[in-house]
C-alpha cells in the first residue's frame, strides 16, 4: 500500500475526514437516482384518487396496447400477500398489499404499475388504465375514527391498529397525594422527512434464474429483501438488494415501498429489462411515509419538594391507512419517559388509529419528538406550578446510572444529570432564567430546557438484533471491511472504518469499506434506532479482533513468542510489555501469506445486544443494550408585537459514551437540532380530507441556511462498557427535546406556553391576547 | 430538435436536444454528468445548481436551448488536474458533507459567492446559500467550510 496515505493511526476519537467525502464533493458518488442500465425502462405507479373506495373494476388493456409500454402489473399479477414492518412480534399489524386488490384506503394507495420506454409513455399508459371505484365513507380524524360507527378501514375494532396500555404502581392514589396536579393537552402536527434524494428503485430480473436485483435508496436493505421475498413468494436467496449512496433517509427509507416491489415485478414481466421508478418531489411528500400527528394528553402530580409522584395520560396517534411501524411508534412515544424520569406510578395508554390519511411511519426520533414536546413542556409547567426552577426539578427527578426502571429498562451508564448540570452551566442558566418577566420591552429574551434519552437499537423487529462484519486482509496488507450497515449520510461507514482500524491497530486510510449489499455483506437490520455505531460497531470491532488474533498467531509461531504478549498498534506488531516493535504490520501480513504459512486472513464478528422485547400488555422490556441521554437549553428572543421568535442559541450536552468521530457526532447533533427548530416553528404537513395540501418545498418550509442557529455542542463521555470503545448511538436524541426547550424558553420570555406545534407568530399573539 | 453549442467545464460541447430539454437532463442523461442532482425539478431545493457564466443557476429551470454560447460549469469541472477546488477541500475538512446529495449544488453556489466576493461575512454566506437546501447538517459546518475556503484564498 501507498505509505504516504497511512496517516491516521489510532483513529477513534479523531475527526478524520469521512471515507465518502471526496467522491461526494467531486460529484462522482453514485446514488440510485444516478444509475442507468442498458435497456432501462421508466416505471410509474397508478395511485388511488380516493381516500376510501372499493375497486369495482380494473382494466389495463388499453395501456398494455400503447406503443412503448413494456409491462403493466396489478394485484392479479401478484400472490396478494400482505407486508408490515413490525411483523415478527406484531403479526396483527401486517396489513398492506404491495398492489391493492379490493379496496383503497388513502389518496395514493397503489393499485397498478407500468413500465415504458420513456416517462411520457409511462404517464400516458397510467391515464389509459380504467378503474371503476365505489367510493366509501372515509374518516380523517383519529378521534372520530375511534368512535363506534366510524367507517371501518381494516377489520379492527374502532379502527385501533395498535394499543399499548402502560400501567405501574397506583397512579390515582399518587395523584391524590400530590401537592400540585395539572393536566395538559398537546397537539403535534404531521411532518415530512424531506430527504434531498427522493425514493428511487431499480429492479431487474435475471430471466435465466428468476433472480432479482434491486437497487434502492434504503436504510434497511435486509429488511427490504425480507419484505420482497415474502410478497413475491420467493426465497430471500434469490433476491439481492443493494444500497448505493443514499441522499438522506431520516426514517423515511426504512421499509419496502410498493414501488420497490413493482420495479421487480415489472422487470419480470418486461422480460428482464431493468425498471427504474423514481418519486417526484410531490410523490415524496404525498405517498411515501410521514410523521404521526398526535394528541398527547398528560395529567401528572408533584409534591411541593419537586418529587414527581405520578404521570398519567393518553396518546392518540393518527396512523393513516396502514400500520407501518405502528407498534414501534407508539412504544417510542411512551417508553422514553422511563429512561428520563424516576417514576413508579404511571398510567399512559397509547392508541395508534387507522384513518384514511396518508401512511405514517418512522421518522427520526420515532414518536419521541412528539412525546418530547409534550412531556418536557408539561414537566416545565409542573415545576413552575410549585415554584421550582425547571433545572432543579429535572435534576431531582432524573434517572441515575446503574438502575433498573419500573418497567425493567436496564440503565447502566447514565450521564443525564451531568448533562443537565453542564448545560445549565454552559448556558449560564442561573443568571438568565426568569429574567423575561422583569422586562417591559417589546422584545424579550427567554431560556428553556428540555431533556431526553434514546435507545441504541430496538428489540421490535426480529428475534435477534444482530449485525455482522467480515474483514479481509489481503496479501498487500490492504484491509476491506464488509458490513451490512447502511450509511445513509450519517457517517456510519466512516465510524465503522475507524473502529476497524483502531482495533486492528492500523491506519484509518488502509480501510476500504463495502457495505449494505445483501448478497456480499453480512446481515444487518438497518439504520434506525440510533443503533449502527453501537451494534454494527461492536460487530466490526469483534471482526477486527478476530483477524488481529490470526495475524498475531502467525507472528508468535514464527518468532517463538507468547501470542498473548503481542499486540498490533499504530501499524506495528509490538510487545505488550514494553511496546517494543516486533515487525511492521505489512511484514506480519506478508508472513501470514508466506510459503510456510499460507494463512488467508479473514476475520469475522457479530454482535447481538442483550435485550428483551416490550410486552405490549404492560410496557415491560429492556429494548436496548444501553441508553443515551441529553439535555438541551434554548435561548430565544420574542417580539411581543409581531409574535416572531428568534433562536439565539441552543446548548446541547449529550452523553454519547465516547465520540468515535467528534466531527460527525457534532454534525448529527447540529442537523438534529435544526430539524427540531423546523418542526417547532414551521413544519406541518397539512391535509384536507386525506389530500396533502403543501407537497412542495415552496409550501412546506424546511430550515434554510439563513435559519441556521448557533449551537454549543458538548459531550459527556460515560464510556459505556458495552459500546465499542465506550461509544453510544446518538443519531436521533438531539431532536427530541428541541421543541420543548424552545417552547419553554418562549414561556420564560413572555409567560405563555404554546401547546400546539408549529409555534407560529399568530399563536403567540393569540396567547398573549388571551393572557391579558 | 435543436443544436446547441456551449462551453462545458472549459470544453466546447455540442449537443442536439429537443427544444424543451432541461439543462439538468442534458447534463445527466446525455452527457453523463450525474454530479448535478435532481431534488425537486421545480426550482426550490438547489441540488441541481450549476454555474452559467460564473453565476449559480438552477439547471432544472433552464432549457439547454438557452445556454447557446454560454459557459456552463458543473461540479465535475472545478477540480484542477486532480487537485480539489479549495471549497471542495474545505467541505471535506470541516465535515460539511453528510448524505452528500446537496453537496455539489452547495459547493457551486459557494463558488459563485466567493468568486463575486472573496471574503464574505457569515451573513453573506448564509444568504448566498439560501437557495440550497440541506436536511442533514444544520448548515453550520457548510458555512464554516465556505468561510474556511474564503480564508485560504488570497484576498
Amino acid at each position: 500500500m501507498n505509505l504516504e496515505n497511512r496517516k491516521t493511526t489510532s483513529p477513534v476519537g479523531k475527526a478524520v475526514p469521512r471515507i465518502d467525502a471526496r467522491p461526494k464533493v467531486t460529484g462522482e458518488a453514485m446514488y440510485v437516482y444516478d444509475m442507468r442500465l442498458p435497456g432501462m425502462l421508466v416505471g410509474k405507479m397508478l395511485r388511488s384518487p380516493h381516500a376510501h373506495a372499493k375497486i369495482v373494476a380494473l382494466d389495463t388493456s388499453k395501456a398494455e396496447k400503447l406503443a412503448g409500454v413494456k409491462a403493466v402489473v396489478t394485484a392479479a399479477d401478484t400472490p396478494k400477500i400482505k407486508f408490515g414492518s413490525n411483523e415478527y412480534f406484531f403479526p396483527y399489524t401486517v396489513d398492506q398489499l404491495p398492489l391493492e386488490d379490493e379496496k383503497v384506503r388513502y389518496i395514493g394507495d397503489e393499485i397498478a404499475a407500468v413500465a415504458a420506454v420513456d416517462e411520457a409513455t409511462a404517464e400516458k399508459a397510467l391515464s389509459l388504465i380504467e378503474v371503476q371505484y365505489e367510493v366509501l365513507p372515509a374518516v380523517f380524524d383519529p378521534v372520530a375514527a375511534m368512535k363506534p360507527g366510524a367507517p371501518a378501514i381494516h377489520d379492527k375494532m374502532n379502527n385501533i391498529g395498535v394499543m399499548l396500555p402502560v400501567q405501574y404502581g397506583d397512579a390515582d392514589t399518587a395523584l391524590k397525594e400530590s401537592d400540585y396536579v395539572r393536566e395538559d393537552v398537546f397537539i403535534l402536527p404531521s411532518a415530512a422527512h424531506c430527504s434531498l434524494e427522493p425514493h428511487v428503485a431499480i429492479g431487474q430480473v435475471e430471466t435465466a434464474t428468476g433472480r432479482i436485483t434491486l437497487w434502492t435508496s434504503t436504510q434497511a436493505p435486509f429488511k427490504v429483501r425480507e419484505a420482497l421475498a415474502k410478497t413475491l413468494q420467493m426465497e430471500q436467496a434469490d433476491i439481492r438488494v443493494i444500497k448505493l449512496n443514499v441522499g438522506g433517509g431520516f426514517g423515511g427509507k426504512l421499509e419496502m415501498l410498493p414501488m420497490d416491489f413493482a420495479a421487480c415485478l415489472l422487470s419480470k414481466k418486461a422480460g428482464g429489462l431493468p425498471v427504474k421508478i423514481a418519486c417526484s418531489r410531490q410523490e415524496e411528500f404525498c405517498f411515501t411515509r410521514r410523521k404521526h400527528p398526535m394528541i398527547y394528553k398528560l395529567k401528572s402530580g408533584v409534591k411541593s419538594d419537586g418529587t414527581l409522584m405520578a404521570i398519567t395520560g393518553e396518546v392518540i396517534a393518527d396512523g393513516g391507512a396502514y400500520c407501518s411501524y405502528g407498534p414501534t411508534l407508539i412504544a417510542a412515544s411512551i417508553m422514553r419517559i422511563f429512561m428520563v424520569y424516576k417514576i413508579r406510578n404511571f398510567r399512559v395508554f397509547g392508541f395508534r388509529v387507522y384513518t384514511n390519511n396518508p401512511i405514517c411511519g418512522a421518522i427520526r426520533g420515532f414518536g419521541g419528538v412528539q412525546s418530547g414536546f409534550a412531556v418536557e413542556s408539561h414537566m416545565d409547567m409542573l415545576a413552575r406550578g410549585i415554584g421550582m426552577d425547571p433545572v432543579a426539578f429535572r435534576l431531582k427527578n432524573a434517572t441515575d446510572p446503574d438502575t433498573v426502571t419500573v418497567n425493567k429498562l436496564v440503565l447502566s451508564t447514565n450521564g443525564l444529570k451531568e448533562c443537565i448540570r453542564r448545560a445549565a452551566e454552559a448556558s449560564r442558566w442561573q443568571e438568565k432564567y426568569g429574567q423575561g418577566a422583569k422586562s417591559d420591552g417589546d422584545v424579550v429574551r427567554g431560556i428553556g430546557i428540555g431533556v431526553a434519552a434514546d435507545v441504541m437499537g430496538s428489540k421490535m423487529y426480529k428475534a435477534h438484533e444482530s449485525a455482522g462484519t467480515i474483514i479481509k486482509v489481503e496479501e498487500d496488507a490492504s484491509v476491506y471491511v464488509f458490513t451490512g450497515a447502511a450509511d445513509i449520510g450519517q457517517g456510519s461507514d466512516t465510524a465503522l472504518a475507524q473502529i476497524a482500524a483502531q482495533e486492528l491497530g492500523v491506519a484509518y486510510e488502509r480501510i476500504r469499506i463495502k457495505a449494505a449489499d445483501t448478497e456480499s455483506t453480512p446481515f444487518d437490520t438497518g439504520s434506525f434506532a440510533s443503533r449502527v455505531t453501537f451494534i454494527s460497531g461492536n460487530a466490526t470491532k469483534n471482526a477486527a479482533a478476530d483477524v488481529k488474533r490470526q495475524i498475531l498467531e502467525v507472528v508468535a509461531r514464527e518468532l517463538k513468542l507468547d501470542q498473548a504478549g503481542l499486540d498490533i498498534r499504530d501499524e506495528e506488531v509490538v510487545r505488550r510489555s514494553d511496546k517494543s516493535v516486533v515487525m511492521s504490520f505489512d511484514k506480519a501480513v506478508g508472513l501470514c501469506y508466506s510459503f510456510d504459512y499460507g494463512h488467508l486472513l479473514i476475520g469475522r464478528g457479530s454482535y447481538n445486544p442483550t435485550t428483551t422485547p416490550i410486552d405490549f400488555r404492560t410496557g415491560e422490556g429492556n429494548i436496548s443494550g444501553s441508553y443515551g441521554f441529553e439535555a438541551q437549553i434554548a435561548e430565544v428572543e420574542v417580539d411581543k408585537k409581531t409574535g416572531r421568535v428568534k433562536v439565539l442559541k441552543v446548548t446541547d450536552v449529550h452523553d454519547i459514551g465516547c465520540p468515535i468521530n467528534p466531527q460527525s457526532v457534532h454534525g448529527q447533533i447540529e442537523g438534529s437540532i435544526l430539524m427540531g427548530v423546523g418542526y417547532t416553528f414551521h413544519e406541518n404537513l397539512r391535509l384536507d380530507e386525506g389530500k396533502v395540501l403543501n407537497p412542495s418545498f415552496a409550501k412546506y418550509r424546511i430550515p434554510r441556511s439563513t435559519d441556521k442557529v448557533d449551537i454549543a455542542s458538548i459531550f459527556v463521555e460515560t464510556k459505556d462498557p458495552q459500546g465499542p470503545f465506550g461509544a453510544k448511538g446518538m443519531g436521533e436524541a438531539s431532536l427530541l427535546p428541541t421543541a420543548a426547550a424552545l417552547a419553554n424558553a418562549i414561556h420564560d420570555a413572555i409567560g405563555v406556553q404554546i401547546k400546539e406545534l408549529p409555534i407560529t407568530p399568530e399563536k403567540i399573539l393569540a396567547a398573549l391576547k388571551a393572557q391579558k | 430538435m435543436i443544436s446547441v453549442t456551449f462551453i462545458l467545464n472549459g470544453h466546447k460541447t455540442s449537443v442536439d436536444v429537443p427544444d424543451h430539454e432541461l439543462l439538468l437532463e442534458t447534463l445527466r442523461e446525455r452527457l453523463g454528468l450525474c454530479g448535478t442532482k435532481p431534488g425537486c425539478l421545480e426550482g426550490e431545493c438547489g441540488a441541481c445548481t450549476v454555474l452559467l457564466d460564473g453565476k449559480n443557476i438552477l439547471s432544472c429551470l433552464k432549457l439547454t436551448a438557452d445556454v447557446e454560447g454560454a459557459a456552463v460549469t458543473t461540479i465535475e469541472g472545478i477540480a484542477e488536474k486532480g487537485t480539489l477546488h479549495p471549497i471542495q477541500q474545505s467541505f471535506i475538512d470541516e465535515g460539511a458533507v453528510q448524505c452528500g446529495y446537496c453537496t455539489p449544488g452547495m459547493v457551486l453556489a459557494a463558488k459563485a459567492l466567493l468568486d463575486e466576493k472573496a471574503r464574505p461575512t457569515d451573513e453573506e454566506i448564509q444568504r448566498g446559500l439560501d437557495g440550497n437546501l440541506c436536511r442533514c447538517t444544520g448548515y453550520i459546518k457548510i458555512i464554516e467550510a465556505v468561510r474556511a475556503a474564503a480564508h485560504k484564498k488570497e484576498p
